[in-house]
């Protein structure tokens, strides 16, 4: 696994006490109960974690490697400025 | 259009003295208080009786997430109110309707956000859902499974007064079978606190026992102790009831509404007569039927003596059957959750024919020259029909009647 995923779990875990070895990152997140209300939260929570700004228009997303993708995407354009 | 009975078959609540209606009366027999010393971000000191809850029983972390603390606790005495009913499986949901009453809903989510934007921060996405004040009862709904109204009532002081009314009232139209009706009220939050402490209607915190700060009736009373909490009641038709065989606590005997239409925050007796009158009227009792009158009572210098002379108006030479207490003397003001609280207080007080005392009250004003419970409780051996009283600031009174359902 790499890239942001662990941190992700990790945040995963700690706000909704959600065992990281329970998700398959590839399940859509309304599997393991993420509806749109917590999905909006947790990319606030991504936003203050990982000190970005998460793109409006890749919010549409339907799993853990999908929003994993996202983060990596925008942290590696962050890191290449 | 023939009404139906309606009957309470469930209590529940989340109160400053616990979550079980038999040892929250309990207490309020023995005329314990629960109201304490409260500041917070230096708040001056206030005396409030709050409430220790944890959502954990309730709610998972995941679920948790945008729901503010009134109605982590809405939820949790309607889950409780449920379960005291015997609250089946397989109900039709379109039957069933939520009638909650609440002042200010997300009192909490409110002040963070307004705290986040004052700071320059970002305000949480979920400030929105979890501030508004049908937040309660739309969690409720999701709970129940309820599909029928979904209704949130917001007159201050008299909100789940309100709530009740109006759920009994859609029972005994027919237009449902079922109601989960009630308040809640969670604004113990320095910048709500600070409000109303600039409103001057608090009680002064009594320096030697904080717990005996408010004292409605008395002499020396100077305001209410802010409460915090949720009461609820499982409303259902007499013959639904009846046909589940359900624990039926009391009757729902009628209820009477009226509008000062005069001042935003004074009192009015004749308004307070109109609304008493009208719920006599509505549950075909007359005033000497009603043994026990849980008052408004907030002790609040005029308040407290206008409540009274209205008794008097209306009762007239029957008053002296009629016995009185405030219990915000003891579980303070829950503002828009106090007449569900008190409405439960009643409806126990009619079951157990004991009424609990207004504890606070040692020298009793003479301009509150009512038959006041002073000291301890009072057996009421007879008692066959009570009332529960709430007027809200804006003007509107709201009196509840129960009887025994013997």
């Amino acid at each position: 696994m790499t890239g942001c995923m662990n941190e992700l779990l990790g945040l995963i875990q700690k706000a909704y006490d959600i065992d990281p070895a329970s998700i398959d990152p590839h399940q859509p997140l309304a599997d393991f109960g993420l509806d749109s209300l917590a999905l909006a939260e947790l990319m606030f929570n991504i936003e203050d974690h990982f000190g970005i700004d998460y793109p409006e228009s890749r919010a549409n997303v339907h799993t853990l490697a999908e929003l994993a993708q996202v983060v990596d995407e925008v942290r590696g354009a962050i890191s290449l400025k | 259009m023939n009404m139906r009975d309606v009957v309470i078959s469930g209590l529940g609540l989340v109160s400053p003295h616990g979550d079980d209606p038999a040892v929250v009366f309990d207490a309020l027999l023995k005329g314990q208080s629960a109201i304490a010393p409260w500041s917070r971000d230096g708040t001056a000191p206030a005396a409030v009786a709050s409430v220790d809850f944890s959502p954990a029983r309730w709610f998972n972390k995941l679920q948790l997430v945008g729901v503010d603390r009134v109605s982590q606790m809405a939820v949790a005495a309607a889950e409780l109110a449920k379960a005291d009913a015997g609250w089946p499986a397989g109900l039709d949901g379109e039957r069933i309707g939520v009638f909650i009453g609440s002042g200010m809903g997300g009192a909490s989510a409110l002040e963070d956000g307004y705290e986040a934007a004052r700071l320059g921060k970002r305000v949480s996405p979920l400030t929105v859902v979890a501030t508004m004040t049908n937040a309660p009862a739309a969690h409720i709904a999701i709970r129940a499974g309820a599909q029928g109204p979904a209704y949130t009532y917001s007159v201050a002081c008299a909100s789940s007064a309100v709530a009740i009314a109006e759920a009994a009232k859609a029972i005994a139209a027919g237009d449902i079978d079922m109601a989960i009706a009630g308040g809640a009220e969670a604004l113990l939050v320095p910048g709500v606190v600070r409000a109303w402490q600039a409103l001057q209607t608090l009680a002064t915190p009594d320096a030697t026992d904080p717990s005996q700060s408010c004292r409605p009736f008395d002499t020396h009373r100077s305001g209410f102790a802010l409460g915090e909490g949720a009461a609820m009641l499982v409303l259902e038709s007499r013959e639904h009831a009846l046909a589940r065989q359900a624990p039926v606590r009391a009757r729902f005997a009628g209820s009477g509404v009226s509008c000062d239409a005069a001042h935003m925050t004074k009192p009015d007796a004749a308004g307070q007569v109109r609304a008493l009158r009208n719920a006599l009227r509505s549950g075909g009792l007359a005033a000497r039927d009603i043994g026990y009158c849980n008052a408004h009572g907030t002790a609040t210098r005029v308040g407290d003596a206008v409540e009274c002379a209205a008794l008097r108006q209306v009762w007239g030479d029957d008053i002296d059957a009629l016995r009185v207490s405030s219990t915000k003397s003891m579980h303070g003001h829950l503002l828009g959750a106090a007449g569900a609280l008190e409405a439960l207080i009643t409806v126990m007080t009619l079951q157990q024919r004991q009424a609990p005392p207004t504890a606070t009250c040692t020298a009793p004003d003479e301009a509150c020259n009512v038959p006041l419970i002073l000291g301890a409780a009072q057996s009421l051996p007879s008692l066959q029909a009570a009332i529960s009283s709430s007027f809200a600031f804006g003007g509107t009174n709201v009196v509840l009647a129960f009887t025994r359902h013997d």
